[in-house]
């Protein structure tokens, strides 16, 4: 007889019964894309590192002294092994295509055979690479896209005297450069392609180059252990690199804040369904105990139709999470190898507990069950009693029409129903902010104090021109006067001052380390922003940031020892900041430091602050003159400065993420509305038909429910403007605090965008959801109210 | 000469159902005029309701025509009816239907606040409908919720409603069908007196005690009427009832 019930319930609450299995559907769907996504996430670094065979610690020489490097590290008792990959080096003046420049590169690019690689290199289908056929070359990087390479486009390369002539074959992945922070593309051909080039003596003398990757026994002090290495260009731990991939670490933990909100959003709606449909079987739970039956009997009934519903709706949710935990994952996997090996087990694990955690809904809100009585089925579920009033406002005291008056007295009346929608539109509406949000303030200048800079006219990030210093072609003052200079000819008087990246050692309590140090004798330390003690006033004063402070085991007042060129000194520890610089690790000298000018090796650019301090229009205007004067297109404002730090590859991959945030949201959005209206008719169609019945037009019932829908969209968007601040500090501040922001950043919130046109695209997609579910109001007519139960 | 509100000339209303025709109602012809109160009754199934739905523009004929105050229904799209309901139309049903969410009183002037048949402030309205539940004794319930009150109550309050436009006509579906016999006479007393008012009254029943305080019955049988009977409102309700029984014997009832 069960059977019988259950099928006859199953059939003629069709509605219902699809909508609430379309729901766990989703649950399901999003829970098991999104815990797979959240522990790919977190794990993603070391599962690419892991995969890719990654060592300890990284060395990279120019400098044709392989077998000094190879004594010193023999020497090393902490060196456990060593592996040795031979490349060459080379600008983006040896790339071209049909005699054109292939592009524009900011770094070093190198070229790599694949026989001589050591470590694993994967395609875009992330299967490891181990030939490539003569003639083609695969790219790492984003130096593809930008040159806008198909596969089997041809370009030429040109080392030395030689020049070969190469076919795409299509991205690679590397997970030592291939951050977009550190962006240096590698070519990877074969090995006979490769040798035509070493056969070239000038290719051998000019381009050579090797890394070491050394792995050792303590890698905790493997850093320290190798801080004196003999003449080398490169010198880090892995750390470094696990920090240079931030930005996929942010794109990703903005994923993980994504995943977070549609496991919330999916268990929201799935609650408040069950409870919703359990509401509409009073009657039958009222003629089932009238006619005897036990409260176990009826609850039993109903746990086996939502364990139906639940394991069915599971399954196809568990067939779809895969496709659409990968259309999240795609963003940030372009450049690194992503996933775990666990992925469907996973998956079955969520795609189960959804079922438990719908049967626990179930069993609670069937619980209810108990107290409702075969009196219940005669009173349509309602007790009579009533202790409070059932609206806030009368229809006899309004001043609204009728329409608006009939929305808002239904809002009013349903509280809950109405709020499960308002929290799950807030919560789309929130992630969509703090998306544009972060996207926001990675472009913009509230980031400048945090590379150790201050807001300029105009910025000069040319990477040839930081070579001179580099290179020592010209001194760290030498460049800063000749740009001054030229641009004074062409009458643009000006101050030119350039924040030096210094890499002193740095020691104490023991721990010893190779920190980036900013150092502008051109301006004043008191001019910084520090969290805690004051500006460094003397020579032999320091700002530490506090991870490095944390580090050393120091905090204000301490002394660290210093040494700069072989010289050591000791420092007093004056104030503790925050950075971004070196991923947080970072300090400040004083300006009346004495740092020799040969000491200086790199600058982050070169800032202008021009005489006559011109507004932003004429600064902008003088921005393009620059480039003509100075021959270089990298003379940029101080967004673009900021976008130069941290990677221009970022803010296209961050608005790839909101635009697909905003898509995901948008559809989420319309479908919660389109299951919820639905459900709204299935409810009210008594209603409904009598509205009509007493003389309503089709339209004007329409018209009313879709103003409920858009009343709570109006709410749901003030709420999510008053908390957008916060909840954008609360998801965004911990991201930014791996970058080294450990006191948070103040964020560039744009209002038009935020505040404006997010909550007209989430009312729309609201409205339209509303909409054209709220059409099949039409089928039902006003004679139906003789139809109806 | 009286005036013919209500004038149905050969209506068919026919259903498809499973590919099945089934002709429910079959060329029926009458006409309701002014200030009349006329009952339907007939066997269940034989199509009282379906005729009453068809001729207040809720649902649509088949064939004929439906000619309320003038105007021909069939020519009427589904807003010109709506607004025909709305204005011209009261209606009152078995199940006392009413919006859940609103109080008892908004209830009663939903029809006329929706209305533009005149301008009154939504305050004049809700004095107008609390008028009218004092004359039909439920003015104590006009700020309760539906649930709060006995059947009797909220169908005299469903009264209140149909009434609150002043409407050419009353249709009253089986409106004591859902209550006890005191609530029964109760309703039917108010219905009596907005009769005896000049508003016109259609209604269906099974009940013939009912029927009784109507001036004229309608008696169908599958789709046709099968018989007319003009009742004397000089006699009593009791010798009313006794003389409809045994016309209803005559009928086969």
């Amino acid at each position: 007889m069960y059977l019988r019930i259950l099928k006859k319930d199953l059939k003629r609450k069709k509605t219902m019964n699809i909508i609430l299995l379309l729901f766990v559907i989703l649950a399901t769907m999003f829970a098991a894309s999104s815990v797979n996504n959240i522990i790919t996430v977190l794990n993603g670094l070391d599962y690419y590192f892991e995969k890719a065979d990654m060592s300890d610690h990284f060395v990279l020489t120019l400098n044709n002294n392989r077998d000094e490097i190879e004594d010193f590290l023999n020497n090393q008792p902490n060196v456990k092994d060593y592996r040795v990959e031979e490349q060459l080096f080379f600008n983006d003046t040896a790339l071209s295509s049909n005699g054109k420049k292939l592009t524009e590169l900011k770094n070093s690019a190198l070229l790599l055979s694949i026989d001589n690689g050591k470590l694993n290199y994967f395609d875009k289908d992330n299967k490891i690479l181990n030939e490539v056929p003569e003639g083609y070359a695969y790219f790492t990087g984003s130096l593809p896209t930008k040159a806008d390479l198909k596969v089997g486009d041809e370009f030429q390369t040109k080392l030395g005297n030689t020049e070969l002539t190469f076919k795409y074959a299509g991205i690679a992945k590397d997970a030592f450069f291939g951050s977009e922070m550190f962006n240096n593309p590698r070519l990877i051909v074969n090995n006979t392609d490769y040798e035509k080039f070493t056969a070239d003596e000038k290719v051998r003398e000019n381009n050579s180059g090797i890394i070491f990757y050394i792995n050792g026994y303590d890698k905790n002090t493997l850093e320290s252990d190798l801080s004196d290495i003999p003449s080398v260009n490169f010198n880090k731990g892995i750390s470094i690199v696990k920090t240079s991939y931030i930005m996929n670490i942010i794109v990703a933990g903005m994923l993980l804040i994504v995943s977070v909100c549609l496991i919330i959003v999916s268990f929201v709606v799935l609650r408040f369904t069950i409870s919703f449909t359990l509401n509409e079987e009073f009657r039958e739970i009222g003629v089932m105990k009238a006619l005897g039956l036990r409260n176990s009997s009826v609850r039993g009934l109903y746990l086996v139709k939502y364990l139906g519903i639940a394991v069915i709706g599971a399954f196809t949710g568990l067939l779809l999470s895969i496709p659409f935990g990968n259309t999240l994952m795609k963003s940030v996997s372009d450049n690194m190898v992503l996933g775990n090996d666990n992925a469907l087990l996973i998956n079955i694990a969520c795609s189960i507990i959804v079922i438990l955690i719908i049967m626990l809904f179930s069993w609670r809100c069937t619980h209810k069950i108990k107290i409702l009585s075969p009196i219940d089925a005669v009173r349509s579920g309602q007790t009579g009693e009533r202790f409070k009033k059932r609206g806030l406002i009368c229809l006899g005291k309004s001043k609204l029409g009728v329409t608006k008056f009939l929305a808002l007295n239904d809002v009013f009346s349903s509280p809950k129903q109405f709020c499960v929608m308002t929290v799950i539109f807030t919560v789309c509406l929130l992630l969509i902010m703090t998306l544009a949000n972060t996207a926001n303030t990675l472009s913009s200048s509230r980031l400048l104090p945090l590379f150790g800079a201050q807001e300029s006219d105009a910025y000069i990030t040319d990477v040839d021109m930081i070579a001179k210093i580099m290179t020592g072609e010209m001194s760290y003052n030498e460049i800063n006067e000749d740009i001054a200079k030229k641009l004074s000819e062409n009458g643009m008087p000006c101050k030119i001052t350039s924040e030096a990246l210094i890499f002193p050692s740095i020691e104490a309590n023991g721990k010893k380390c190779s920190p980036a140090f900013t150092y502008n004798k051109n301006s004043k330390s008191s001019d910084y922003m520090y969290s805690e003690g004051y500006a460094p006033k003397y020579a032999n004063e320091i700002a530490l940031t506090t991870p490095l402070a944390e580090k050393l085991g120091v905090s204000i007042g301490d002394n660290v020892k210093i040494t700069i060129d072989g010289k050591s000194d000791n420092y007093i520890v004056s104030a503790l900041s925050q950075s971004m610089i070196q991923f947080g690790e970072s300090g400040k000298f004083h300006e009346s430091t004495n740092i020799p000018d040969e000491m200086i090796k790199q600058v982050l650019g070169f800032q202008v602050d021009f005489d006559d301090s011109p507004d932003k229009s004429e600064s902008e205007r003088r921005i393009e003159k620059m480039k003509d004067i100075l021959n270089t297109e990298y003379v940029t404002d101080s967004d673009g400065f900021v976008m130069t730090c941290i990677g221009e590859g970022v803010k296209d991959t961050i608005n790839s993420v909101k635009l697909m945030v905003i898509l995901i949201t948008a559809v989420i959005v319309i479908m919660i509305s389109v299951l919820m209206e639905r459900s709204f008719i299935s409810k009210e169609k008594p209603e409904i038909a009598l509205m009509k019945a007493i003389g309503f037009k089709t339209k004007s019932v329409i018209a009313q429910h879709i103003m409920r829908f858009a009343i709570v969209a109006a709410f749901a968007s003030v709420i999510s403007i008053a908390l957008c601040s916060p909840f954008t500090k609360l998801c965004i501040n911990p991201i930014f605090s791996i970058m080294g922001a450990i006191d948070g950043v103040e964020y560039n919130i744009k209002p038009i965008e935020v505040y404006i046109i997010y909550p007209i695209i989430v009312f729309t997609a609201t409205l339209i959801g509303a909409y054209f579910t709220a059409i099949y109001m039409k089928t039902i007519k006003a004679s139906d109210t003789s139809d109806i139960e | 000469m009286n005036t013919a509100v209500l004038e149905v000339k050969d209506l068919c209303k026919t259903y498809i159902i499973n590919k099945r025709q089934n002709n429910v109602l079959r060329n029926i012809s009458f006409r309701i005029d002014k200030g009349e109160m006329v009952a339907v009754m007939g066997p269940s199934g034989s199509g009282k309701s379906t005729l009453l739905y068809t001729v207040s523009g809720m649902d649509k004929m088949t064939a004929g025509s439906v000619i309320f105050c003038g105007k021909n229904l069939a020519d009427m799209n589904e807003n010109d009816l709506a607004g025909m309901r709305l204005d011209d139309m009261g209606f009152i049903f078995q199940q006392m239907y009413m919006m859940k969410n609103l109080s008892i009183i908004d209830n009663i002037i939903l029809p006329a606040v929706k209305s533009r048949k005149n301008n009154d402030s939504h305050k004049e309205i809700a004095k107008r409908g609390r008028e009218l539940m004092h004359k039909l004794g439920i003015s104590e319930i006009s700020e309760n919720d539906i649930n709060e009150v006995s059947g009797g109550q909220l169908q005299r309050a469903c009264i209140c409603r149909s009434m609150i436009n002043n409407p050419y006509m009353i249709f009253a579906d089986e409106p004591t069908g859902a209550l006890n016999r005191t609530a029964s006479d109760e309703v039917m007393e108010e219905l009596t007196k907005l009769n005896e008012n000049g508003t016109t009254v259609m209604l269906v029943t099974h009940d013939a005690k009912v029927a009784a305080r109507c001036s004229r019955i309608l008696f169908i049988v599958d789709g046709n009427i099968k018989g007319e009977y003009n009742v004397n409102r000089k006699l009593s309700l009791y010798e009313r009832e006794r003389a409809l029984n045994n016309w209803l014997l005559e009928m086969g009832w």
